[in-house]
Parts: C-alpha cells; sequence; structure tokens
C-alpha cells in the first residue's frame, strides 16, 4: 500500500512578505524563491514543516546577480524542496544556515570560496577545498584561467 | 681401578685435556681481544692506502640501489599501475623494490598522480621525513607536468615545482612495465652518483 501524498504546505500563509515566488517542479514540492534579507525566518519555517535534512547549498555567478539554492528532503512528507533567493552582485550576502541545519557548515564554506557568497554569522568560514592563503573565488565568472605560474606565487606562502 | 690408568692414557693426547675447563665467555672476549685490533689495523691501512670513499661509498652505492624503498601512498590512477607493478605478474621486488608505509623507512618517492595545492605542503613533509638520501620520480603526466589540469585553478603545474625530481616517467597513465623502466634508470643514475 502506497503512502497517501502528504498535503500541500501553506507556504504564503507560512512565509508572508518573504515570499517572493513559488514554482513548481515535477516531482518536488517546488522551488520557493525568498527575499534573501529574511533568510533566518524561512529556514525556520521550512525546518518546522518537516525539511529536516538539508542536501546540499549551491552558489551560482549570474553576472549581474548571484544566486543561493537550497535543496532540503521532508523524510515525514518523502519529498524534496528548493529555496533559492538572488543576492546583489556587489553585496552577496545571506544569513547562516548553520543554526538551523548545522550541515550547511561545510556547504556554505564551499560555496564562500568558490563564488564568493559571505554567509553572515557562519561559526567558521574558511577554506574547504583550496589550500588557506588561496586568493581566488576560481567559479566566478570573472576568474580568468591563469598561467599556472602565477597561482603559484599567489599560494606559495602557504 | 684398573681400567681408570688406560682411559686417563688415551684422554692425555687430545689437546688440553690435562688443563682447566676455560669458559666459553672467556673464549670469546680473548678471540675478540686479539681479532678486533687486528681488523681495526688492517682496515685503517686500506682506508689510509685508498681512502674512505673508494672503500666503502661503493658498498653503500651498490646496496642502496638495489633496494629502493618508495613510499607507499597513492594520488590518483597511477596509483593503481604502482600497486600492479607489485602484484604477481610483474613483480617489482625482484628488483628489491619494496613499498614501505612510513616515510622515515624509505629512501624513493614516487609521486603517482595529481598534486592539488591543497596537498602540496603535504607532500613536501612527506618528503622532508624521508632520510637522506633520497630520490623523486615523478610519475605520469600530471606528477611531471600537471598534466591535462595544467592550467586548473587547483593543481601544480608539475611536482618539480615542489621537491627536486629525478626521473619523470610519460604516461597516462605509464604501464608497469614504465614504472620498472624509471626504476632501473634511477638505479642507473644512482650507480653514476658522485658524492
Amino acid at each position: 500500500m502506497t503512502a497517501l501524498p502528504a498535503p500541500p504546505v501553506p507556504w504564503p500563509e507560512l512565509l508572508g512578505e518573504a515570499l517572493v515566488a513559488l514554482e513548481p517542479m515535477e516531482g518536488t514540492s517546488g522551488r520557493i524563491r525568498f527575499r534573501s534579507a529574511d533568510a533566518e525566518r524561512v529556514f525556520r519555517a521550512v525546518h518546522d514543516a518537516g525539511f529536516h535534512h538539508l542536501t546540499m547549498i549551491g552558489g551560482i555567478d549570474w553576472v549581474d546577480h548571484r544566486e543561493v539554492i537550497y535543496t532540503l528532503w521532508s523524510d515525514a512528507g518523502k519529498t524534496y524542496l528548493f529555496l533559492s533567493t538572488d543576492l546583489p552582485a556587489d553585496h552577496p550576502t545571506v544569513a547562516t544556515a548553520t543554526r538551523v541545519w548545522p550541515s550547511a557548515n561545510w556547504h556554505e564554506r564551499e560555496a564562500w570560496e568558490m563564488v564568493d557568497i559571505q554567509f553572515e554569522g557562519h561559526p567558521d568560514l574558511r577554506h574547504l577545498l583550496m589550500p588557506d592563503g588561496y586568493e581566488f573565488h576560481p567559479l566566478l565568472r570573472s576568474f580568468k584561467l591563469h598561467e599556472p605560474e602565477d597561482l603559484e606565487v599567489k599560494v606559495r606562502h602557504v | 681401578m684398573s681400567a681408570a690408568p688406560e682411559t686417563k692414557g688415551v684422554r692425555g693426547e687430545l689437546p688440553g685435556a690435562g688443563e682447566a675447563a676455560v669458559p666459553f665467555v672467556e673464549i670469546e672476549a680473548l678471540r675478540s681481544r686479539e681479532f678486533i685490533p687486528a681488523a681495526k689495523e688492517a682496515l685503517t691501512s686500506l682506508i689510509a692506502e685508498q681512502g674512505q670513499s673508494k672503500l666503502i661509498r661503493p658498498v653503500f652505492n651498490w646496496a642502496g640501489r638495489n633496494s629502493l624503498f618508495p613510499l607507499h601512498w597513492g594520488l590518483a590512477c597511477c596509483a593503481i599501475e604502482f600497486a600492479a607493478a607489485f602484484g604477481a605478474r610483474w613483480d617489482a621486488e625482484r628488483f628489491g623494490v619494496v613499498p614501505r608505509s612510513s616515510p622515515r623507512q624509505c629512501d624513493l618517492m614516487i609521486v603517482n598522480g595529481t598534486v592539488t595545492w591543497k596537498v602540496a605542503h603535504k607532500l613536501i613533509t612527506l618528503y622532508e621525513q624521508m632520510p637522506e638520501p633520497k630520490w623523486v620520480i615523478a610519475m605520469g603526466n600530471c606528477a611531471t607536468g600537471g598534466g591535462p589540469f595544467r592550467t586548473a585553478y587547483s593543481v601544480v603545474p608539475g611536482v618539480d615545482k615542489l621537491v627536486p625530481v629525478d626521473v619523470y616517467i610519460a604516461g597516462c597513465p605509464p604501464r608497469p612495465e614504465a614504472m620498472l623502466e624509471g626504476i632501473l634508470r634511477l638505479e642507473d643514475l644512482i650507480r653514476l652518483r658522485k658524492e
């Protein structure tokens, strides 16, 4: 006997003004675009709605702005949910999700390292994949392929 | 009573039969008192004659180059070929090559794989933990010059940026025969080594 589909969560009532758009995606609970200023409140509300597992955090550089995507899984509803928020390119700052999902720690370190997104309130925002002292954010569109010797000089003091 | 003189006569022909027994430890001490000064004298005269380097260094050179112990660590797919070379088919141990797990027991570092900047200073630490004299083989294109990842933001373009390399082995990955050939070339290099 298959489980009945979970009743839809009333996101507009839960999130209020923080909700920018609600986009359906086939096979999932859809994608919620939210205002980055209310990130902390959105995380709490989504967590309380049953999405206890944070699968990943990704950062995207759209040149004119940046985007952070959160993928969440609900064990009770057996469904995925995507959160996304747009950040201005000159000040890409969003509140950390580590207070709600502790597993966000390394994902946010990676997103900061690769596309330079600042997570306010992160307990330990340092390099994850690159050595300490690395001066680039290599997945930014503005990052050019360097001659290997240039990179060598930049990280030689490690 | 009558049989005793006969046996005594037989015993008297054996050397040292009538003397008190000497303990084994004293025999050894006596031997070393005589042997060690004689050996020392012979050795010092030889060294004075030929020079220390001519006498002893070739022995160490011969012993060292025929028992190269590589460090047992793998970075990427070249490590699979490295492991295969120690299997039954290629059997690198017939050249005295035995991988050791501690850098303090090694005199050869085979860098088999892509070296990233993150692992670079660990590699230098391992190299510095190895006792002198020591050699490095860059195995495969990645260790030689970065390979296909040369322009990547995270890859060291050749391990010779970090440690001095003696032998480069081309290939992606090199076959175990190529690795054995590299080791034999390194043995040739060691044979030609001037102290």
